[in-house]
């Protein structure tokens, strides 16, 4: 079967450098037949063999036939939406069911347009790129906070319930809500998103000269929207404040 | 030396199969453990051959990847194979769809486990596309030149949930009847194009005509937005899905390969 | 770009125009005809799958219920509350999802669903308030939303004396908060 020159594989020439003479390898590569693809079909096997015991011990759920006349309390959204469903209590359903999720999305996919630097790739780099990471650490572990909140302290009528209380027990009224009058509000809200504009070029100048103006202000952007999330949940926790700002067409 | 002699009888048989027109119709390659095989074993095949021939070694240690994306696709092929499965038993219309479920449960042999392995399967493919991203992130490797590949992988988290959620209605639970109801109120809030939202008045957007409607098929949760959500879930967004993996894996081999130190 | 045509006021560009062989003339009309139907049949095509999602009849369950007479309801006593409600009545409420609320003078229905997120609203006579189990919006007992997400107050629902003396309740008629008394979203106890 040996065919003229070819190289077998013994233990004698070991697999590196027997690839290393190839055109497609770089010197140190493997073959992908079999040292990756066994890799991925044990993976494959582990995670078949986890879920077919889920899947055997623990039964999905059914309830009552769907009935447009009872609510189900509390009504709870899957759990990879009950974060979004736990920003409903604070913003507005078009802020927190269409304009936050889509300013997640927009946001993530303009993740590599706004950070460009072409450092730090293809391994951990965790020490290196603090900044960049310790934000979008905090809104990855945001997201699952509030899922968190949602899943397992809110209880009927959307109270929260600690885990030791009993659901059979009657929450009295929330306190009234108050909103900012408009010449609060307004300018609160324009300070929020201009101000740090400055701040942050008097502060960091670097950073506008290495990302460059459209960047720069994109960044900023979002990254102030993202914050608002959790300032504005403060607010109405701390304060019972419900709109920072209200118009005859929105409120916010 | 018996050994020796079933070893020979061995030897004989492979290559008695492997020298036939069946085997080498179907594999273009040898058995053999050679340089030219191992190649020719990803290239002429048409699964594996999404793969380069090579890697770099680093890329192979399971703490770099941890199989994250690759596991992501299992699970979508799980659900595929286990949603069609379940399509067999299920009717969706609002008179049979809760009594196909308790037929799958009651009637039909492990009826109930492929309904759980392809809920739970669902659970599972959102934690890992979501570990897969946080994995991508914390690597570096959306950085130029793998900026598209990110958004198409943004793209595909989307399309994750959007399945998940548009099956969640199917039980016709209600679990799934109120998650969806305040669901597709989301949409109702929609600047411009939600009967809810602020600035509805500017397009004369009422609620038989506005993004819930789309959804629904209706105003309220009910045969019409079953259908809908079946149609999207089974064919629609599958296809869609489908087509986005298929680049987001062949951008991976065209973007640089597998992410490595510079 | 000297084959570009923009300005015809300009005379040079108009010269090139007229000096166009007939080939050039051929291949440009073809290329706009070309362009131009490829633009409609995307257009249409998506305004037709757009459309289609749309249906032009939509199939109702009916959507007005006799809910007894004017009499009956005044026939209860009861203390009214600081917002002028002497109680909610929450027969209609599995079915037909609206409370009939008798208030001093007057007796008017309110949607149980929730104005935030359209989930089914409950009555919690005890406390004298409304909550939704969804995302807790809460509401007086007029409807008058005070806590939690809700955006405004519970609708109300169309409410008139049937042919028969029967109050009839519209579900399919909804009052806008600003104009429930403006279009009498109620009808007067005597």
């Amino acid at each position: 079967m040996k065919q003229p020159g070819e190289t077998r594989i013994t233990s004698e020439r070991p697999v590196a450098q027997a690839f290393g003479a190839m055109p497609t390898g770089r010197p140190g590569d493997v073959a992908v037949f079999p040292y990756l693809v066994y890799i991925e079909f044990l993976a494959a096997l582990l995670f078949s063999i986890v879920l077919l015991v889920w899947s055997l011990t623990v039964d999905a759920p059914l309830l009552q036939e769907a009935n447009p006349g009872v609510t189900e309390n509390p009504a709870k959204a899957p759990w990879y939406f009950v974060g979004l469903q736990e920003l409903l209590v604070y913003f507005d359903p078009w802020i927190a069911g269409v304009m936050i999720p889509t300013l997640i999305i927009v946001g993530l996919m303009a993740i590599p347009y706004l950070d460009t630097s072409t450092n730090a790739v293809g391994r951990y780099t965790i020490r290196e790129r603090r900044l960049v990471i310790s934000h979008f650490g905090f809104g990855f572990a945001l997201w699952w906070i509030l899922i968190f909140i949602g899943q397992f302290l809110r209880g009927p009528n959307w109270h929260i319930y600690w885990p030791w209380q009993d659901w059979s027990m009657v929450k009295s009224a929330e306190a009234t809500l108050w909103d900012f009058p408009w010449w609060v509000g307004l300018p609160a809200l324009i300070a929020y998103f201009g101000g740090p504009l400055f701040l942050a070029q008097k502060r960091w100048p670097w950073l506008l000269e290495r990302l460059g103006m459209t960047r720069y202000v994109g960044a900023v952007t979002l990254a102030l929207l993202f914050y608002g999330v959790p300032i504005k949940m403060l607010l109405r926790l701390l304060f019972n404040v419900k709109y920072v700002l209200v118009t005859q067409w929105f409120n916010v | 030396m018996a050994n020796s002699r079933t070893d020979k009888l061995r030897r004989g048989a492979l290559e008695w199969i492997t020298a036939s027109q069946l085997y080498r119709s179907i594999f273009r390659h040898g058995y053999d453990d050679t340089v030219r095989n191992r190649a020719l074993e990803v290239t002429s095949n048409a699964f594996l051959h999404l793969h380069p021939i090579t890697i770099p070694h680093h890329a192979i240690k399971v703490r770099f990847t941890y199989c994250l994306g690759g596991l992501t696709f299992f699970m979508f092929l799980v659900e595929t194979v286990t949603g069609v499965l379940l399509m067999f038993y299920y009717r969706p219309v609002t008179e049979y769809a809760y009594a196909d479920m308790k037929t799958l449960q009651y009637a039909v042999y492990f009826g109930m486990v492929l309904r759980n392995l392809h809920r739970w399967g669902a659970h599972l493919m959102v934690v890992l596309v979501m570990l897969h991203m946080l994995r991508v992130f914390l690597t570096g490797s959306y950085r130029p030149p793998r900026e598209f590949n990110w958004v198409l992988g943004v793209n595909l988290l989307v399309l994750t949930l959007l399945l998940s959620f548009t099956g969640y209605l199917l039980p016709w639970d209600q679990l799934a009847f109120w998650a969806v109801t305040v669901g597709t109120n989301m949409a109702a809030a929609t600047p411009f194009f939600g009967a809810e939202g602020p600035f509805h008045g500017l397009l004369g957007v009422d609620g038989t005509n506005d993004a819930r409607f789309l959804l629904l098929g209706d105003v309220r949760v009910g045969g019409s937005a079953l259908l809908r959500f079946y149609v999207l879930h089974c064919v629609a967004l599958p296809l869609v899905a489908g087509v986005l993996m298929v680049v987001h894996f062949w951008r991976v081999r065209k973007d640089g390969g597998i992410s490595r130190p510079l | 770009m000297h084959r570009g045509v923009c300005d015809m006021n300009n005379e040079a560009a108009l010269q090139q125009l007229v000096e166009l062989s007939r080939r050039e003339f051929l291949a440009r009309g073809l290329t706009a005809a070309g362009w131009g139907s490829f633009a409609v049949v995307l257009g249409a095509g998506t305004l037709e799958t757009v459309r289609f999602f749309f249906p032009r009849v939509l199939y109702q369950p009916p959507s007005t219920f006799r809910i007894g007479t004017p009499e009956a309801f005044l026939a209860r006593k009861g203390e009214a509350d600081e917002y002028g409600v002497i109680f909610v009545d929450e027969r209609w409420k599995p079915e037909q999802r609206f409370f009939v609320v008798r208030a001093k003078d007057r007796v008017y229905a309110l949607t149980a669903r929730c104005a935030h997120l359209g989930c089914t609203v409950n009555w919690f006579s005890s406390l004298d308030i409304f909550k939704c189990p969804c995302h807790g919006s809460q509401y007086h007992s007029d409807g008058k939303n005070f806590a939690g997400p809700a955006p405004r107050p519970l609708d109300r629902l169309r409410i008139t004396v049937g042919v028969s003396g029967d109050l009839v309740v519209d579900t399919s008629i909804i009052y806008s908060v600003e104009r429930f008394e403006a279009d009498g979203a109620f009808v007067a106890l005597a």
